[in-house]
């Protein structure tokens, strides 16, 4: 049986991945990808955290994540419609109205 | 036992880099098809995890309609050329320190859990995870079942207002056709 600490760190390497995306990238598309790896990391931890405690409980707040990612996905990609029609780029270079 | 740690290897070695490829592609498509890709290895830990409902929802649910919504959008807003911006340098610090920073928080768990006997997985594997997890759903976590369901709906409503066409939009021509 796998440790689970491996999956802890592979959690946590997907996570810094996403976290990097989002930092780094300027396309809007690809800040709400990068946060669903970071959604996705959780679920690993969950559900590895699930095995190892020997209770389903973090397999059924997995799918919660998963239910909270699906509507976040879909809320962010109208926005990102939305801010495509208003604005005509979707680059978090030119959307600096709240910057101040 | 080497057998399940080279599945392990393997599924996290293409989770890994793909992930990869989804941060740094230059084309949100090939951002997706990875992301597809790393989502597949996943459903494959999960699997090997003995959360085969969670497997199945990720591939149905993830790869099969999530991925599919990013995908039509890119294609209606026509985002496969993306000019690249030099980042400043403050951005590249700040990027680099949250990424060396999680890098230490994960060898910090590694070798913190490494060096102590973690207690073995009681979690059995059983011949029906699927009602198993829909049994706990349905009677512990009823309430936050329930409240999902209003999320949805609240999603369902709230991107329809939000994607509505507005009178300041300037791309009328671009997105939902002509007027």
């Amino acid at each position: 049986m796998i440790p689970i600490s491996y999956y802890y760190v592979l959690a946590t390497l997907i996570f810094c991945f996403g976290s990097l995306g989002v930092l780094f990238r300027k396309n809007v598309i690809l800040t709400l990808m990068s946060i669903e790896l970071m959604l996705n990391a959780v679920n690993i931890v969950f559900i590895a955290g699930s095995r190892h405690h020997g209770n389903l409980d973090g397999q059924v707040m997995a799918i919660f994540v998963m239910t909270v990612a699906a509507c976040e996905a879909a809320v962010g990609l109208a926005m990102v419609i939305a801010i495509f029609r208003r604005y005509g780029t979707t680059k978090t270079d030119f959307l600096r109205m709240l910057r101040g | 036992m080497f057998f399940q740690y080279l599945v392990f290897f393997g599924l996290s070695f293409v989770a890994l880099s793909s992930a990869l490829v989804v941060v740094f592609s230059k084309n949100p498509v090939t951002s997706v098809i990875f992301l597809i890709i790393k989502l597949f290895a996943l459903a494959g830990v999960y699997a090997q995890l003995n959360a085969d409902f969670l497997a199945a929802i990720q591939i149905i649910v993830y790869a099969g309609a999530i991925m599919v919504l990013f995908m039509f959008v890119i294609m209606l807003l026509n985002l496969t050329r993306e000019v690249r911006s030099a980042s400043a340098p403050i951005e590249w610090f700040v990027g680099l320190v949250t990424f060396l920073s999680f890098l230490i928080y994960s060898a910090l768990l590694f070798f913190g859990h490494a060096s102590e006997k973690v207690p073995e997985a009681v979690l059995e594997v059983s011949s029906d995870n699927t009602k198993e997890v829909a049994t706990q759903l349905f009677t512990v976590y009823i309430w936050p079942f329930e409240l999902a369901s209003l999320l949805i709906l609240l999603a369902i409503v709230a991107s329809v207002v939000i994607a509505k066409k507005h009178p300041d939009d300037i791309t009328q021509a671009a997105v939902g056709g002509s007027k």
